[in-house]
């Protein structure tokens, strides 16, 4: 018979050691499943990445940006930008790095199969939204462009990633850069946020925290240097101007669809009725088909009928209906 | 023809290319766009040619009663009144037959079968094989399943036609949202109480994937009512031995429903951990539909719930065990050497056995018994007695049995060395341990995946050991 002292040490051992071979991302799993990435094909991927960036956004890159960029030396940069030149993929000027054409459309590649990713794993899968980014950069570097084809054609050729960025098409086509930041916005204007930087993370995640996202109306209120106030689901929201520089808007002005004075689902007191105005954007895929399904449609005569115990689920009725929603789900759907 | 094929190819090239660029100024939106006009198409259709009598009358009536079931004073009590009815009718309406289907099958058809293969002389193997081995595992599985799955199924499916089962989800789903799962959750576990096969089967109106997942996982702690009478059998002869004997009724049956409890606990516990873990790459989608009570269609729910469930489920509990009821009888009859292979496991298994507090008589039952539940204490008295060497009780190697008193089965139980910690560490384990084949087979059926149903299978009986280890060592530790 074994010493119960012993058997529980030995048992605690054991489960001591499961913990650091399976634990999620910092398991020795989970990094022998990254390191099997080739280490030379992320670098020069990324690094085509970054180039193609610059020139989309209209400023340069040099040894030091790719450096600071890949977060490598910048010895290891300029070795990396040589080996990139003798591929033929940049040339390499005084004031700046180039694509070749060849570099380009291999830039356009790993982009499109990024942004494919992100796109599937927000219509697809219930992967959180923090984590969509950092999988596809991994995802970038392993999946072949026609498994990203294929997806994108089982998305029905989806346009925008989730954060608003544009995908490639397949011949490697991108409409030129649209939208300003938010800051540019005059006093009192419409517009719809079309893009969130996700990069770096933590100004994304602040972001993501204030409800912001793709789609989202908001109505300028005042900017100085010092703060940026805007109104967004009818509450009013501060950042400090560097975070602005994070978010791209588009001028509402001539498109029909402003929407004013519109409340959430959730804030509909029991017995009220009112009419449904839309489904915010961050409601998505499985979710969001679901919910027009059932009839969230604009125009929907909707009342609440009663709340569950605990104030959440709330029932409501609609088209001769009674569906009972998550109260998370309530704030996503605008009413009038 | 040359020449036209290179105007409508390069024609065809730039049409190509401007639908491109024109996708790009069009947006995505007009998805929702098309979906919108269909209803609003739909709404002005319907407006023009369906005339609507009056339904505000049927409104009020539901409105009534959901304001009732939904109420914070009233909702939880009628609910567990009513489950609580449910479970009461099942189990003490299912003595009587259970015990009449046992007395044919088991006490005068079993006793013929043997007497008429003697008569015309079949080889002892055969007979036991066939009549031994098969026929019984399959009358135990009939005598024990049947009459509670045909109350408790028709029960449960009225209340279903009611339209009272979504409030409960409704009102339970808050608790469920926050373990990461669906409210339906609590009804696809009250169903694993009557089997977790039929359990199982029932996620299907649960239609969020990552929530059906984490119910089908999870069925498995309902206390199935294969297991119960294992649970109330031990915990009467252990549990209810260590209190004064006007007491012993109630602890025991405490015992029992503690375990339940425990089983539910720990199956929010999981749902919560696998909803962060393995489970949160998965598309989760929630909507509850709330639908107009309606008086129940008794004989058609009698029909489909007798058929679509009972027979459906007992049918493939049969299938599984058959073959188990001969493994069973062969693992008392194959011989190595002077031991038969059983007791050839159970010398081997038992220091492990000791480990968790069970033995090796516990761990082969539960290994060839895992067709059903409801075999387990036949197989565990039929290998107690082989290979304790008594004499005189029981029907013969191989040969399953149950003795209609607790204390003689007490008797049996305490020869082959069970103690206090045996009995608690068993009913643990009874409650944590892999799936039925049934079950396991239904979950594979319905997941249609194979890691899902290995997850099933493996994390219960993984946690069953970690914590009858648990149990028995600090048991061992406070003991010595």
């Amino acid at each position: 018979m074994v010493d119960p002292i012993t058997a529980l040490i030995f048992a605690g051992l054991s489960a001591a050691v499961l913990v650091v071979l399976f634990l999620p991302k910092k398991g020795i799993a989970a990094r022998l499943r990254r390191s099997k990435l080739d280490s030379k094909r992320v670098l020069i991927e990324d690094a085509l990445k970054h180039i193609y960036d610059c020139e989309y956004n209209k400023s340069h890159s040099s040894i030091n940006s790719v450096a600071g960029n890949l977060n490598i030396s910048t010895d290891a940069a300029a070795k990396l930008i040589s080996r990139l030149e003798e591929m033929g993929l940049v040339v390499s000027e005084t004031s700046s790095i180039n694509l070749t054409a060849e570099g380009r459309s291999y830039a356009l590649r790993v982009i499109r199969i990024h942004r494919v990713w992100e796109k599937y794993l927000s219509e697809e899968t219930g992967v959180s939204e923090m984590d969509w980014h950092d999988e596809a950069e991994i995802k970038e570097h392993t999946l072949t462009i026609d498994e990203a084809n294929d997806i994108a054609k089982r998305l029905n050729n989806p346009l925008f990633d989730p954060h608003g960025d544009p995908i490639p098409s397949s011949t490697g086509q991108l409409p030129k850069k649209i939208g300003i930041p938010i800051s540019d916005l005059k006093t009192g204007e419409f517009a719809h946020i079309i893009h969130l930087e996700d990069e770096p993370n933590s100004i994304y995640a602040q972001i993501l925290a204030m409800g912001l996202y793709p789609g989202m109306q908001v109505r300028m209120i005042s900017a100085s240097n010092e703060r940026v106030v805007f109104e967004a689901n009818s509450e009013e929201k501060v950042l400090t101007p560097l975070f602005a520089q994070n978010i791209s808007v588009q001028p509402t002005a001539e498109t029909a669809k402003v929407y004013e004075d519109f409340k959430l689902l959730s804030s509909l007191n029991k017995g009220e009725e009112a009419s449904v105005l839309g489904i915010s954007k961050a409601c998505r895929g499985k979710q969001r088909r679901r919910l027009m399904d059932l009839g969230f449609v604009p125009g929907t005569k909707i009342s609440t009928l009663m709340k569950s115990i605990g104030g959440d689920p709330i029932a409501f009725q609609l088209r001769g209906t009674t569906i009972a929603l998550r109260k998370s789900q309530a704030d996503l759907i605008f009413i009038k | 023809m040359n020449k036209n094929e290179t105007i409508n190819s390069s024609s065809r090239e730039a049409i190509i290319a401007s639908a491109n660029s024109m996708r790009w100024e069009v947006g995505e939106d007009f998805h929702d766009t098309l979906m919108e006009s269909i209803y609003s198409d739909a709404a002005e259709i319907a407006a023009k040619t369906v005339t609507k009598t009056d339904e505000k009358q049927i409104y009020h009536w539901d409105q009534k009663i959901d304001r009732i079931v939904t109420s914070k004073l009233l909702g939880f009590p009628i609910m567990f009144l009513l489950l609580a009815l449910v479970f009461w009718l099942t189990v003490e309406g299912a003595n009587v037959p259970s015990a009449f289907l046992a007395s044919i099958l088991i006490d005068t058809i079993h006793p013929i079968l043997k007497s008429a293969s003697a008569g015309i002389g079949v080889p002892w193997w055969i007979d036991g094989v066939l009549i031994d081995g098969a026929y019984l595992a399959m009358a135990w599985v009939i005598s024990v399943m049947l009459p509670p799955m045909a109350i408790f199924f028709p029960l449960f499916t009225l209340l279903e036609d009611f339209g009272y089962l979504p409030r409960v989800a409704f009102n339970m789903d808050n608790l469920f949202r926050r373990a990461g799962a669906h409210g339906k959750q609590a009804l696809t576990m009250s169903m694993g109480f009557g089997c977790n096969a039929a359990g199982v089967i029932a996620t299907r109106i649960i239609d969020s994937p990552r929530e059906r997942i984490i119910a089908i996982i999870t069925n498995n702690f309902s206390l199935c009512n294969g297991r119960w009478p294992t649970q109330i059998l031990i915990a009467s002869i252990f549990i209810g031995a260590v209190v004064p004997s006007h007491l012993a009724g109630l602890v025991s049956a405490g015992a029992v429903v503690a375990i339940a409890l425990f089983g539910i606990f720990l199956s929010l516990v999981v749902s919560w951990g696998l909803s962060k873990s393995v489970l949160k790459g998965e598309v989760s989608a929630f909507s509850l539909e709330l639908p107009p009570y309606r008086p129940p269609r008794i004989l058609q729910t009698l029909y489909t719930s007798l058929i679509d469930r009972t027979i459906f489920v007992l049918w493939r509990a049969i299938v599984f065990a058959v073959p188990a009821g001969i493994v069973i009888w062969l693992v008392g009859n194959i011989y190595i050497g002077d031991l038969s292979i059983g007791e050839h496991f159970i010398n081997w298994s038992n220091p492990f056995g000791l480990l968790l507090g069970l033995n090796g008589v516990i761990l082969l039952a539960y290994i060839i018994a895992i067709p059903a539940n409801e075999i387990v204490i036949p197989t565990i008295l039929m290998l107690t007695v082989m290979s304790a060497g008594m004499v005189g009780v029981g029907e013969g190697s191989g040969v399953m049995f149950e003795l209609d008193s607790a204390a003689d089965t007490a008797k049996i139980l305490e020869a082959g060395g069970w103690t206090l910690l045996t009995g608690i560490n068993l009913m643990l384990f009874s409650l944590l341990h892999n799936p039925c084949s049934t079950t396991i087979y239904t979950i594979y059926k319905e997941t249609k995946s194979a890691k899902w149903t290995l997850i099933s299978t493996l994390l219960p009986v993984a946690m069953g050991f970690a914590l009858t280890f648990l149990v028995a060592q600090i048991w061992y530790l406070f003991a010595a």
